[in-house]
């Protein structure tokens, strides 16, 4: 006798969480592909590696220093995993915080 | 009088007004910050006000009168600040309907009561994320309604207006030509820069205090170019530069129009009439994402990122002022009298 399903998956997250119980379908798409799936919410255009400076010499790297560069990327939610996402989750962090390097003492987001 | 005498009277005239106009040449710097707007006297490069706005700020706009300022808060407000008052008048927010908006690129309308915004805009739909394609959208600047659109690309991202509005140039993957002069809005034409491997990020755009130029850096993997367009005719110019390419959030024309200033982690000048770089200097108080110029060429301001405004004498190239900013920033805008 088949087992009946104890909870009904409703939305496309449950959906894929239900999936990879089942066995994974693709889970993972390249951004080139072309939308969906851009992400709104995250980076709205498309110069990823903007700030990946492949000079040879100093300074290599990101912006300098890289605390000058928080807010841009936070507002924005250039780097969501890294910085508070102003878009949709903390959209009045910068209310803490406008002043990096002044106040990052005050942060607070989780 | 002869003829002789009269003409060396005239010629002195025009000498005379030349003089007083450029005397009477005033700059005023704003400071695109966050929660907050400050202004910075041009002639002792003081900040001389400030401006609490709510939100983290973006692209902004003086008005054509020059009354008003225009700047996006949250990628949803557009707050207009009165600049005799230096206050917020009012603020519009675009959301609505069940729709979060977020707004890039901002182009004031020829009528000064509409403008014009790319939009994404998401939503849910039964539990479901819904994410509209982008638009071109022009709004009601009273009530912030979307008064019309059209469909452009994913990535559009900055907005110039050519030939007193009546085309917006959509810049993203490509610059995508907008013919808004009619009842609805028409695709004319579209410049490549994708398939040329451009890489741009055209977020500071300084076309008023270039005269009516506005002009974007660029990269492909061999080189760094600037990409100019003529707002009064709507001609779009290619420029790569000679040499290894330097690294630059933004650039910014001399007034002489001879060269160009770019600014990331350095100063750099780039010279126009032989298309290569000049000399380029560290920015001791780290890196910058906006840069002007004063009105008399004198003056080179290099700002946002962190919470700095360097001021650098453009002959030597020497930082002669460093004023600490009440918060980050994200750009620095001249309005001159």
């Amino acid at each position: 006798m088949k087992r009946k399903r104890p909870i009904q998956a409703l939305n496309e997250k449950a959906r894929a969480i239900q999936s990879l119980a089942e066995g994974e379908d693709k889970s993972v798409t390249a951004l080139q592909d072309g939308p969906p799936p851009m992400p709104v919410g995250c980076t709205t255009i498309f110069d990823t590696g903007w700030e990946t400076n492949p000079r040879p010499t100093y300074p290599v790297g990101n912006c300098m220093a890289s605390a000058r560069d928080f807010h841009g990327c936070a507002g924005d939610c250039w780097w969501p995993a890294q910085v508070p996402d102003g878009l949709t989750n903390h959209e009045d962090f910068d209310k803490q915080c406008p002043n990096v390097v002044r106040d990052w003492r005050l942060l607070k987001f989780d | 009088m002869n003829i002789k005498m009269t003409s060396l009277l005239l010629i002195a005239t025009v000498f005379v007004g030349m003089n007083t106009q450029t005397a009477l040449a005033k700059d005023i710097f704003y400071y695109i910050g966050y929660g907050m707007v400050q202004v910075v006297d041009g002639d002792t490069d003081a900040i001389v006000a400030d401006i609490p706005v709510d939100g983290w700020l973006r692209a902004s706009q003086f008005s054509a009168d020059k009354k008003f300022l225009y700047v996006l808060a949250k990628r949803h407000l557009i707050h207009k600040i009165d600049l005799a008052k230096n206050q917020v008048v009012s603020t519009i927010d675009v959301n609505g309907g069940g729709w979060d908006r977020f707004m890039y690129g901002f182009e004031l309308g020829a009528d000064g009561k509409s403008a014009f915004v790319t939009i994404l805009a998401r939503s849910t739909k039964n539990g479901e994320a819904v994410v509209a394609a982008p638009i071109l959208a022009q709004i009601d600047l009273e009530r912030g309604h979307i008064l019309r659109s059209i469909e452009v690309p994913w990535g559009s991202a900055t907005l110039v207006s050519v030939k007193n509005a009546s085309s917006i140039y959509v810049v993203g993957k490509d610059i995508v030509k907008v013919d808004v002069s009619g009842e609805e809005m028409k695709v004319i034409g579209t410049y490549p820069m994708f398939e040329k491997q451009w890489n741009i990020l055209p977020f500071w755009s300084y076309t008023a205090e270039n005269g009516g130029v506005f002009m974007a850096n660029y990269y492909t993997p061999e080189l760094m170019g600037l990409v100019s367009i003529d707002t009064n005719t709507g001609e779009i110019t290619d420029m790569p530069l000679d040499g290894p390419p330097v690294f630059a959030y933004s650039v910014i024309r001399s007034p002489d129009k001879k060269k160009a200033y770019a600014v990331m982690d350095e100063l750099t000048v780039i010279d126009l009439e032989t298309r290569s770089y000049g000399p380029i200097v560290p920015i001791p108080e780290g890196t910058c994402y906006a840069i002007n110029v004063s009105s008399d060429g004198k003056k080179i301001y290099v700002s946002g990122g962190g919470s700095t405004t360097t001021v650098f004498a453009a002959e030597s190239l020497k930082p002669i002022k460093v004023l600490q900013m009440e918060t980050d920033g994200m750009d620095f805008k001249r309005l001159t009298f």
